[in-house]
């Protein structure tokens, strides 16, 4: 072997290995370091290489034991449209989904752990002492739940809301008040009230022209977090009756009052008045009042959609 | 975990179907009668009977939170999960209740150590769910958090096998 040979062998043999990916037309070239052409392997890979590409969606006819049936021509072109006919369908229900549901964006509300959840829980039981409110940045978007205890998440919020309809069941069941149009009745009538809790604040945001990075997905979430204080409530006055009810419902209260305030202060205000420098001015003395307004909101609303369940 | 595998799941539902018919009947009566129309009228009865929550509904409600748990699972993980592996494994994971509801035969579950069985089927099946969803997704730290939903509806099977 000459050295020009072995050295224009040499880019070629590193093609080697890739053979089967190259198309139809280039499998006259041989390996040039072979004495002679060997056409069984590269004519059983130039087939595999023209049924590779064009035959994504037909099986091994030649490996797979039902040979027989699947080599049958209409059974092949049958397979073929209904996996096609299957991946289109995939494509449609994803794409659809996509424009009425934004999973990307709900994903970051779902990337939490356990940790995250614990402290989070922590914070709503007992925010007052808790230093720093503001959430973590990383390179112009905020940071996931996980690694910042002050984002705001969809997981407690979705879990508080169906254990709360499920208590409420409960709550029910032991005033023999309980049947399962009820359960139904009190998931849709919770969810209408969230809803318009918050077409109310996106529609005050609106009016008071405020610029924040508060978007819906957030707003929903902030409102979310008071069904987890409702729940131990419901609880507490299943186990001591009306007196543990009240107790713990106005702990929750006054804790979800402070969590709001600190949490939407951030949010809402401008950035002078967030570090607790009290700017005078209409527009941050209206802006204070759509906060207080909004955190005073929970309370009642914690009151409100749980005192009928307690007797 | 490619590949879902429904025939379990669904031979477990039938046994907890068939332990909680004969749990209604021996609660029932105990006249001797041959089997077929035993299981006709303990089906019968079950329908009939007042203030008892119907099948229908808790065949609706787990569809539900099967579909809720496979929302759940989608945007939790970093990858997706398919609904039929959703499905069997929580179909795999209700073989303890069916331990509860036999059980449910030979006394009644109303009391304390009925309640305090209950809890600790409903914990041994949502823990073993979540092992495996976190082990088949690769989810770090989020064991409690799957285990939680699941929970949930494990508790409303255990709630019809109780009341």
């Amino acid at each position: 072997m000459h050295p020009a040979g072995s050295a224009a062998g040499t880019p070629r043999q590193r093609k080697g290995p890739s053979k089967r990916r190259i198309p139809v037309s280039h499998l006259g070239m041989a390996d040039p370091h072979q004495l002679f052409d060997d056409t069984s392997s590269a004519q059983s890979q130039g087939y595999g290489a023209q049924r590779g590409p064009s035959g994504l969606g037909y099986p091994t006819a030649s490996a797979s034991p039902q040979a027989a049936f699947l080599a049958d021509p209409v059974s092949n072109m049958a397979m073929a449209y209904g996996s096609s006919l299957a991946a289109q369908g995939k494509e449609l229900v994803d794409k659809n989904i996509d424009r009425f549901i934004p999973v990307t964006k709900l994903k970051y509300y779902f990337a939490v752990d356990t940790l995250y959840v614990g402290k989070k829980l922590g914070l709503l039981f007992f925010p007052y002492l808790h230093q720093d409110w503001e959430v973590q940045y990383q390179q112009d978007t905020p940071v996931a739940p996980r690694f910042d205890v002050n984002a705001p998440d969809l997981y407690i919020p979705a879990m508080a809301f169906i254990t709360y309809v499920l208590v409420a069941g409960l709550a029910l069941g032991t005033q023999d008040r309980f049947s399962p149009d009820l359960l139904g009745l009190q998931a849709s009538s919770a969810l209408a009230w969230l809803t318009l809790e918050v077409l109310a604040i996106l529609l005050s945001l609106y009016l008071v022209t405020v610029n924040t990075d508060l978007t819906t997905i957030d707003l929903v979430a902030f409102l979310g977090y008071k069904y987890v204080g409702m729940i131990g409530g419901i609880l507490m006055g299943l186990l001591f009756g009306k007196i543990g009810y009240y107790l713990v419902l106005g702990w929750c209260c006054m804790s979800i009052f402070v969590f709001m305030i600190r949490t939407l202060r951030l949010k809402i205000l401008a950035e002078a008045a967030a570090e607790g420098v009290p700017v005078r001015g209409a527009r941050n003395q209206l802006r204070m009042y759509l906060t207080m307004a909004v955190a005073a909101a929970q309370p009642l609303f914690m009151y409100w959609l749980t005192f009928h369940l307690v007797r | 975990m490619n590949e879902t595998d429904l025939a379990g799941p669904i031979l477990f539902c039938v046994a907890l179907g068939a332990t909680l018919l004969l749990v209604k009947d021996s609660s029932i009566r105990f006249k001797r009668v041959s089997f077929p129309m035993w299981f006709l009228q303990s089906a019968l009865e079950t329908q009939n009977a007042a203030g008892k929550v119907q099948f229908g509904y808790i065949y609706g409600m787990s569809a539900i939170g099967c579909i809720g748990i496979y929302a759940l699972l989608n945007l939790m993980s970093s990858s997706g999960v398919s609904y039929g592996c959703v499905a069997s494994v929580l179909g795999y994971c209700l073989l303890p209740m069916v331990i509860l509801s036999g059980s449910a035969v030979f006394f009644s579950l109303q009391g304390t150590i009925g309640t305090v069985l209950a809890l600790v089927i409903i914990v041994w099946c949502s823990l073993s769910a979540s092992k495996i969803f976190i082990s088949a997704l690769d989810m770090e730290g989020q064991q409690l958090l799957v285990a939680y939903p699941c929970a949930l509806l494990y508790g409303l099977f255990a709630l019809l096998t109780v009341f």
